[in-house]
């Protein structure tokens, strides 16, 4: 191992090397992968504006008539509703439990952590087919989930099953970004604020709050989005609360018509939007383009 | 004076009670039922319980469904290889070669298609795939195929789509670990004499490779559940076991049988899972055996 002490310098420096040809390959792969992921993205957004009746086939320029319909279609309206019912009900659970686990996951690491943190991959590997699944038989088998099967409080059952079903999956991936951002944090702040006398409950809201707050909003967009998207889950649990990607599975097996490129247009613009508060707060707040994706893939 | 302390796990509880009540208690039940055996037409409820047996098992496990279950395995994991080989690339140039605003432009770029809604984006496939679409128009009008194509249907449909709508679960993991890698670690090895493909795979892949792990769970496993991107392209002979629980489920009104298939399910999932973990522990043990470097006792 001792002959390669005096190889630098002989060697050309890298950054006066001519080319580097791994960056250009890479760079040019990565272009070509992103044009593949947009091909679809660009026939949503023109087919959705297709004059003719078929989404599938282009016929003419239509202008916006299918975002019309699809808020005078009223089964349709309903099903948008129930979508964006659905997202926000789950978002608030999921924020509120998974706020909370991860909290106790960094200040009050004990032996259940291990425990807690197995039954968190679970959750998170399962395939939703499972999930679905496995919450159609627990609600409708058994007597004691009557409220999940009826409703209560004039909240339809099957939106009380989304928010359940959705919450699941978007939970864990809160409790990880948060867990993620605490561990990041210094525990002297809220030391300092109870050295000046502050009692846990005032240390925790005015100085850990504000700190993991980013964390809750990237926490809430990706549940939010979760759910907007989620189909199996739905498709199981949702029986009479049709999201928007409920209607469109049950008009697969025929034609379909271009308002459901206008539909998706409208939740991805929706979702874009609360994307790019989620972002712009994640940069105020620090943290390096890096750092964002790496909330995203949740820590 | 000593207080009555809380629990460690107390702010966890609220999480302990949704995974347990909402998740493991179904999944067992799931796996109960599927030694049950469906209740005469007229009866109440779903399953009986009264007589367990494996038939649910020997009845799901006829040629035909494991034909189908050894083709979503064989789909899932192609499109999981084909999503490292075309996502590493695009993951090493975002987090390695890129500048600074190249990166944060790149990953949104990977992001956005996400947050378009899955249905709908798979969707939009057919107008490029279908037998009048955007491809086939393209080639017979150029003169390239004299008959249309219909590409729809095929497996090859499907496999594109899951590669499509599951790329990003892939990037993003692998982008986190190569982005987390010191540069030094880099130009130390460059400067120890390793040339640039030298350095990638003895500094930069072991490094990645939590990434790439990760990323192959995070996409094999839905995948291998995924039963939507199938019915939307694959019709009948892209048939993906995901598709088969929710037939017994929801059309068939067989709950016991498809809780055996989707017992059945778990188990091929975990023991892929598990024994490609073993193969790329014994590929590491192997590779770490023939690179050892042994290093002088200092006394």
């Amino acid at each position: 191992m001792s002959t390669t002490t005096s190889s630098t310098t002989s060697r050309p420096k890298h950054n006066r090397q001519p080319r580097d040809i791994g960056k250009w390959l890479t760079a040019a792969w990565s272009w070509l992968v992103v044009i593949f992921l947009m091909i679809p993205i660009g026939f949503v957004v023109a087919h959705s504006m297709n004059g003719g009746n078929s989404f599938n086939i282009w016929k003419e320029f239509g202008g916006l008539k299918w975002y019309r319909e699809l808020l005078s279609d009223l089964s349709l309206r309903a099903t948008l509703i129930n979508s964006f019912k659905a997202a926000i009900g789950s978002t608030l659970i999921a924020v509120t439990i998974g706020a909370l686990a991860g909290v106790a996951l960094v200040r009050k690491p004990g032996r259940w952590t291990k425990v807690f943190l197995l039954l968190l991959l679970l959750v998170m590997v399962t395939p939703e087919v499972i999930d679905g699944f496995s919450l159609l038989s627990w609600f409708f088998d058994r007597g004691f989930n009557r409220p999940f099967e009826t409703g209560v409080f004039g909240i339809r059952g099957g939106m009380i099953r989304l928010w359940i079903g959705h919450s699941l999956f978007s939970s864990a991936v809160v409790t990880l970004i948060v867990r993620a951002r605490l561990q990041g944090l210094d525990e002297s702040l809220e030391e300092a604020a109870a050295d000046l006398g502050a009692p846990p409950a005032r240390a925790f809201r005015q100085i850990t709050l504000p700190l993991m707050a980013p964390a809750l909003l990237a926490g809430a967009m990706l549940s939010f989005s979760f759910s907007l998207d989620n189909v199996i889950v739905s498709s199981f649990v949702g029986q009479d609360s049709s999201t928007f990607p409920l209607y469109l599975l049950g008009t697969v097996k025929s034609s379909t018509k271009p308002n459901v490129g206008a539909g998706g247009v409208l939740l991805f613009l929706v979702t874009m939007l609360f994307a790019f508060v989620t972002i712009r707060v994640l940069r105020r707040s620090g943290d390096s383009s890096g750092d964002i994706a790496a909330t995203i893939a949740a820590g | 004076m000593r207080r009555l302390r809380a629990p460690k796990y107390l702010l966890a509880l609220p999480s302990f009670v949704w995974y347990g009540f909402f998740f493991a208690l179904p999944v067992l039940l799931m796996v109960v039922n599927s030694f049950g055996y469906k209740p005469a037409v007229g009866e109440k409820g779903y399953v009986r319980l009264d007589k367990l047996s494996f038939d649910n098992y020997r009845d799901v496990w006829t040629d035909d469904f494991r034909s189908v279950f050894f083709s979503t395995m064989r789909i899932a994991g192609t499109a999981t290889l084909l999503c490292v080989v075309i996502g590493l690339p695009v993951a090493y140039y975002i987090a390695i070669k890129a500048g600074p605003r190249m990166k944060g432009l790149m990953l949104l770029l990977v992001i956005v298609p996400f947050w378009m809604s899955f249905f709908v984006r798979t969707s939009a496939w057919k107008i490029v795939l279908s037998e009048f679409g955007v491809l086939n128009t393209f080639l017979v009008d150029n003169g390239i195929r004299n008959a249309p194509i219909d590409i729809i249907g095929t497996r090859s449909a499907v496999m594109l789509a899951l590669v499509y709508n599951y790329l990003p679960l892939m990037v993003f993991p692998i982008f986190v670990s190569l982005d987390r890698i010191e540069p030094a670690l880099r130009e130390a090895s460059k400067d120890l004499g390793a040339g640039r493909i030298r350095t990638f795979l003895s500094v930069t892949a072991p490094l990645a490779a939590p990434g790439i792990t990760a990323g192959a769970i995070l996409t094999f496993i839905p995948m291998a559940g995924d039963y939507v991107t199938a019915t939307i392209l694959g019709g009948a002979k892209g048939n993906m076991i995901g598709a088969s629980i929710y037939n017994f489920a929801i059309q068939g009104q067989d709950v016991p049988k498809g809780a055996a298939a989707a017992a059945i399910l778990i188990i091929l999932i975990l023991t892929v899972v598990l024994s490609a973990g073993l193969i790329v522990a014994a590929i590491r043990y192997v590779l770490k055996q023939l690179r050892r470097v042994d290093i002088p006792e200092s006394t």
